[in-house]
């Protein structure tokens, strides 16, 4: 994918000032007048006649035209009358002109869509019942309502080889119609250029040219895209009908931006993830972690509640066993308690669980994933929060990645990052391992000296930072975990600041943004638990509480022999290993629980299914073992905690907003008074190829699919077509 | 006029069986005296574990259910259905049980409180 604005630089030489002047045109474009149907429109110069179109409430039937991907204009669907055109036009290619009418319901267009869709199903094959986009296939649709009633071809059918591009997209070529959305899709948003044509005509073909996978993060999105069954979902194959599923709304918290999903289920189980659009989020895109990770859901759950036996081995018993044991450790703790939470904990398990560790008079909350705690720490909410928002960095002009990789981190971050980078002139740079993140970018070294010249500005890349308009700099929470995290964090937030004063973003402009890599962070923080399990392991607890801590970061090694620890969570992992009582509790799919994204939005995930077997909703675990264990949390129902949260942080119940967070200069100045030196070894990410995407929890660790992506990747490594 | 008109439609419901308070009444106590002597031959005839005057007891219990019932096509269709339990009980189409459920002893009540609700499974 060629960069939009440098092929506009090499037209007339002044990229960057074509791209403002077309933005800042708003005082000058004069609306045109059209008439669509006869109803006249104002629309600004430029606009498609499908688009204007649109304005006037009128879809005009579209295959190769996605409001998000270049206009290709090669499916003909669109075609319209245009009063004293000799030819209909291509509504999705076509820029209206003045007093244009446009007619959408003519004999000529309803010729035209008639001939075009006539010429599409000529080698089309006629499977709609085997098919699995049957129910939910443009071309089904449109054949219906454009399409005429008998064929006139007797011929064979063309057919195409299927390819194997890897196990989560299946192709069936002889459906394609060429419309080229994935094409597009492949090089424009996800990076990849292995998707092409071959051949013209009769003999066009979509694919990989030689066989190799579709190594993209993002691949799951092609089957969306596709308005045919050519390629459809590898793991829902043949599983079941749109119709005949239901649909819930909820969020993702594979990562941490909260992508908005519908989750599809039927008969108790999760059947596929779709994405929903949210603009401010994932637009209408979805990793493949998030997408196709479901079968992780049913594998590896915990069913019952368990507690070790004389022998040392976890038993299956009653809630009222397991509770009455737990609560009696927990009496006998005399206070030496301490709660661990993990990466996929809602807030309702969050509060409930510290508040009960408070009553009973422990003070060791702390969260598995580390964050600095020097200066203000966690205090202050700009200081741990993606601050210009997903969104927002569309805006930005210069991005500068710390010790990061937001490609298998976040995704659809990434995502956004690359769209800046395609159509507004977006800079990046990396300090970090060499990586590829889909765009050209330079990468400044891996040394963490760096930062240290960046903010004296000795080194050559400062001068960038701070000529740049809108600068961000992302800094990755993995980064933040090192030993010298409070003084890199320090610096940091000192560069941002300093940049923050000097840019032309104005006062609104944030630079510093936190790139968190589980969903459960910012809530936790929001909510006062201590980043990090330092205090744990610095004064082990008498009963230590691993609310879904799957990540190992305390063993049994560095706990004393008589910790007794209890573990609540769904999945039998790490965490259920080591524990001495397993209390089970329901995944995000299971649940109406509350999750703040790395931006600080709060958004509510709903309950699609029931917990399976004697499995609960985590915080009334919490709060039916607070009362065995006689210190009664005050709060019955889902209202009631999340009044109690609201009682905490306000914001952790305004859902779809972003809380914004300020006082960068206070907790600039006393980030200036952090001491420490910079460790000398080299800046990492933990992700740093494609397969070390796939497994990142325990839901995805369960995951068969996830399993049989990373294989193919490794595979694909082998692959001589593979750069 | 119109609001008389509409009074005295108001007022010419079709009756189910009773036109008036003291027929219904009469139809009740009829009701009521048909179960009180059928209730010998019940706790005979199903071999129940309860005395007679458990039975009476019950049946009171039963029809005090409804004291509070004031509409006249209402307590028709009540009398209407105590009529075809009770034939329903004459020949014998219940079982011992179907007399048994009268008592609702096996019915456990639906806990209140959060900790028995969880631990019953509605939590």
């Amino acid at each position: 994918m060629l960069r939009l604005g440098a092929s506009r630089v090499l037209q007339n030489g002044g990229g960057r000032a074509a791209v403002l002047g077309t933005r800042t045109q708003a005082s000058a474009p004069e609306k045109i007048e059209v008439f669509i149907n006869d109803k006249p429109v104002m629309v600004e110069p430029g606009t498609t006649v499908l688009q204007a179109a649109a304005i006037a409430g009128v879809e005009i039937p579209r295959f190769c035209y996605h409001e998000r991907l270049s206009v290709a204009g090669n499916c003909r669907m669109c075609l319209v009358e245009v009063e004293k055109s000799p030819k209909p036009v291509a509504a999705c290619a076509m820029p209206v002109m003045k007093g244009w009418r446009v007619k959408t319901d003519s004999d000529l267009t309803r010729k035209a869509r008639e001939g075009v869709m006539e010429f599409l199903l000529i080698n089309h094959p006629l499977d709609c019942p085997i098919c699995d986009q049957g129910g939910e296939c443009d071309l089904q649709d449109q054949s219906m309502a454009f399409g005429s009633d008998r064929t006139r071809f007797l011929d064979k059918k063309r057919a195409v080889e299927d390819k194997n591009i890897g196990p989560l997209v299946k192709t069936i070529m002889t459906r394609c119609i060429h419309c080229t959305r994935c094409v597009r899709f492949a090089s424009e948003i996800a990076g990849v250029e292995d998707l092409g044509t071959t051949g013209r005509g009769h003999d066009m073909q979509i694919g990989t040219y030689v066989e190799k996978m579709l190594m993209s993060e993002l691949s799951g999105n092609v089957i969306d895209l596709c308005p045919v069954g050519a390629l459809t979902s590898k793991p829902y194959a043949f599983t079941a009908r749109p119709w005949e599923v239901r649909r819930t709304d909820s969020i993702d918290v594979l990562d941490a931006l909260g992508s908005n999903i519908v989750v599809n289920h039927r008969t108790g189980e999760v059947l596929r993830i779709l994405p929903q659009t949210n603009e401010d989020i994932n637009e209408e895109w979805l990793s493949d972690k998030s997408r196709f990770s479901y079968d992780g859901l049913k594998r590896q759950r915990l069913i019952h509640p368990m507690v070790k036996d004389s022998n040392g081995d976890l038993r299956p018993c009653e809630w009222e066993d397991a509770l009455i044991v737990a609560a009696k450790a927990l009496q006998a703790a005399d206070g030496s308690v301490g709660a661990i939470a993990g990466g996929l904990v809602d807030a309702e398990s969050l509060i409930a669980m510290k508040d009960m560790v408070n009553k009973l008079g422990g003070e060791a909350v702390c969260t598995e994933e580390i964050f600095p705690n020097a200066g203000t720490g966690t205090d202050l909410r700009s200081s741990y929060l993606l601050n210009t928002g997903i969104a927002g960095v569309e805006e930005a002009d210069l991005a500068l990645l710390v010790g990061t990789n937001p490609r298998f981190e976040a995704p659809l971050f990434n995502a956004r990052l690359r769209k800046a980078w395609v159509h507004n002139e977006l800079d990046v740079a990396m300090i970090g391992p060499k990586v590829n993140l889909t765009y050209d970018h330079e990468n400044l070294g891996d040394d963490a000296s760096i930062i240290q010249g960046l903010l004296d500005g000795s080194h050559p890349f400062a001068k960038r930072l701070s000529s740049a308009k809108k600068p961000i700099i992302v800094v990755g929470s993995s980064l933040l975990a090192r030993p010298d995290g409070s003084t890199l964090h320090a610096k940091l937030l000192q560069l941002s600041q300093k940049l923050r004063n000097s840019c032309e973003g104005g006062a609104d402009w944030r630079v510093l943004n936190v790139l968190h890599r589980v969903a459960s962070q910012v809530a936790a923080l929001d909510l006062g638990y201590a980043p990090g399990v330092a205090s744990i392991r610095n004064a082990p607890p008498k009963v230590l509480f691993l609310l879904g801590a799957d990540e190992g970061a305390i063993t049994r090694e560095d706990l004393p022999k008589d910790t007794v620890v209890i573990y609540q969570g769904h999945h039998g992992d790490r965490g259920a290993e080591m524990a001495d009582i397993v209390l089970p509790g329901a995944a995000y799919t299971e649940k109406t629980a509350t999750y703040v994204n790395t931006e600080g939005r709060a958004q509510q995930t709903q309950a699609a299914l029931v917990p399976p077997g004697m499995a609960r909703e985590d915080w009334k675990i919490i709060r039916a073992l607070s009362q065995i264990a006689g210190v009664v949390l005050t709060y019955d129902n889902l209202d009631e905690i999340r009044n109690r949260m609201t009682e905490v942080s306000p914001n952790l119940t305004r859902y779809g907003d972003v809380e914004e967070a300020n006082y960068f200069a206070q907790a600039t100045d006393l980030a200036k008074r952090v001491q420490g030196s910079v460790a000398p070894f080299p800046l990492d990410v933990p992700q740093k190829k494609l397969e070390d995407f796939y497994m990142t929890d325990p839901i995805t660790r369960a995951s068969a699919t996830m399993a049989k992506c990373i294989v193919a990747v490794k595979k694909e490594a082998s692959n001589k077509y593979h750069d | 006029m119109a609001s008389r008109v509409a009074k005295a439609t108001a007022r010419q419901v079709k009756p189910l069986l009773s036109i008036d308070q003291s027929e219904a009444r009469k139809r009740v106590l009829n009701l009521y005296k048909a179960w009180y002597r059928q209730i010998p031959y019940i706790v005979i005839e199903y071999d129940i574990p309860k005395s007679q005057d458990q039975c009476r007891q019950k049946l009171r219990e039963e029809f005090e259910k409804y004291r509070h019932v004031q509409d006249i096509r209402t307590i028709d269709m009540l009398v209407i259905k105590g009529q075809m339990e009770l034939k329903e009980t004459v020949e014998i189409w219940k079982q011992k049980h179907g007399i048994m459920s009268y008592w609702r002893d096996s019915v456990e009540p639906r806990p209140k409180d959060f900790l028995s609700k969880f631990l019953d499974g509605h939590e």
